[in-house]
């Protein structure tokens, strides 16, 4: 498979769409057939603030980003990591006003789909809406395993959790395997999304590793322990509802 | 208010161990650790490990010196009194 950058905008929306579910030949065509502006980012650069109106959705080609939300003195909670074929305001062709920010965590290609033309296509072809509404609804049962590991579980298991669901999210979509994964994200990111404190990763992870379940250098993530992560973590996979585990 | 300290070992399960108790009249307001060198470019810093009452705090800091860590810690009584 090539990498994410040599591909051309659609046929990445429509990798991400089919590791959720199975697409009719017409279906594929007019996903590919979508318009989008393509547009280069650092990183750390807001895509999307809140309060902003959106006339677009925005998928991404390359890099990573994220949502969140800033408090006062600088506070910060990250709700979810976005990786490539992620829209991660989806919810803004119906929802236009932002409610949080989105911004890159690394250097990213962004392609820029107007929402007349989504809704055009979700219109001609309602099983592609249905399966836009599926991508949200994924994404909500995301939100609560998120909201189940900072309420309730200790840093180890949320950390090995992330680790779990990242490594899957990113093997659908054809950016991993072989339990390796690219994890370009600080421990200050990690931090501000489960809702710890950098020691606290920093140790967790130094823990980790002595106990040779993973390995994390040079932005790679290797998960040398995958049985014990999952097991430590509880972590099934259901919730992710991935269309290639759900086949396989 | 003055604050007192009272160094102990804290058992966080990592190679961070050297710690203070602070006390407010006799009250335990905070726990520090101070930040081995397991933490790179933090190390030697006083981790805020645990805060109780309006000391508390969900985002807990590091803090340079003891120094710093005293004034912040007063400063939270300060505001609650």
């Amino acid at each position: 498979m090539p990498p994410a950058s040599d591909q051309n905008p659609t046929a990445i929306l429509l990798r991400k769409l089919e590791s959720i579910a199975i697409l009719t030949d017409g279906e594929r065509q007019a996903v590919a057939s979508l318009p989008m502006r393509v547009q280069s980012l650092g990183a750390r650069q807001d895509i999307l603030r809140e309060g902003d109106e959106s006339r677009h959705c925005c998928l991404i080609l390359e890099g990573w980003a994220c949502r969140y939300k800033l408090l006062s003195a600088g506070k910060r909670q990250i709700f979810s990591f976005h990786i490539v074929g992620d829209v991660p305001n989806l919810q803004s062709l119906h929802i236009p006003d932002a409610d949080h920010n989105i911004a890159t965590l690394t250097k990213a290609r962004i392609g820029y789909i107007p929402h007349d033309s989504l809704r055009a296509l979700t219109t001609n072809h309602p099983s592609v809406g249905a399966l836009l509404w599926r991508d949200t609804l994924i994404e909500a049962a995301i939100f609560r395993a998120w909201m189940v590991g900072m309420g309730r579980r200790s840093a180890f298991e949320q950390i090995a959790h992330l680790f779990c669901e990242m490594y899957l999210k990113m093997q659908a979509v054809g950016l991993a395997e072989g339990y390796r994964c690219p994890m370009p994200i600080t421990q200050a990111d990690l931090a501000d999304a489960l809702g710890l404190t950098p020691v606290h990763i920093n140790r967790v992870l130094k823990d980790m590793r002595g106990r040779a379940m993973i390995t994390l250098k040079s932005d790679m993530l290797v998960l040398e322990a995958w049985n014990e992560l999952i097991r430590v973590s509880e972590f099934d996979p259901t919730y992710l509802h991935l269309e290639a585990r759900a086949a396989g | 208010m003055s604050l007192r300290l009272q160094p102990v070992y804290v058992a966080t399960g990592s190679g961070d161990t050297e710690s203070l108790l602070v006390f407010a009249d006799d009250f335990l307001v905070a726990v520090l650790v101070r930040l081995s060198d397991d933490h790179q470019e933090a190390v030697g810093m006083w981790f805020l490990e645990a805060g109780f009452g309006p000391v508390d705090d969900p985002c807990p800091p590091n803090f340079s010196d003891l120094d710093t860590a005293q004034n912040w810690i007063e400063e939270r009584l300060a505001h609650a009194a």
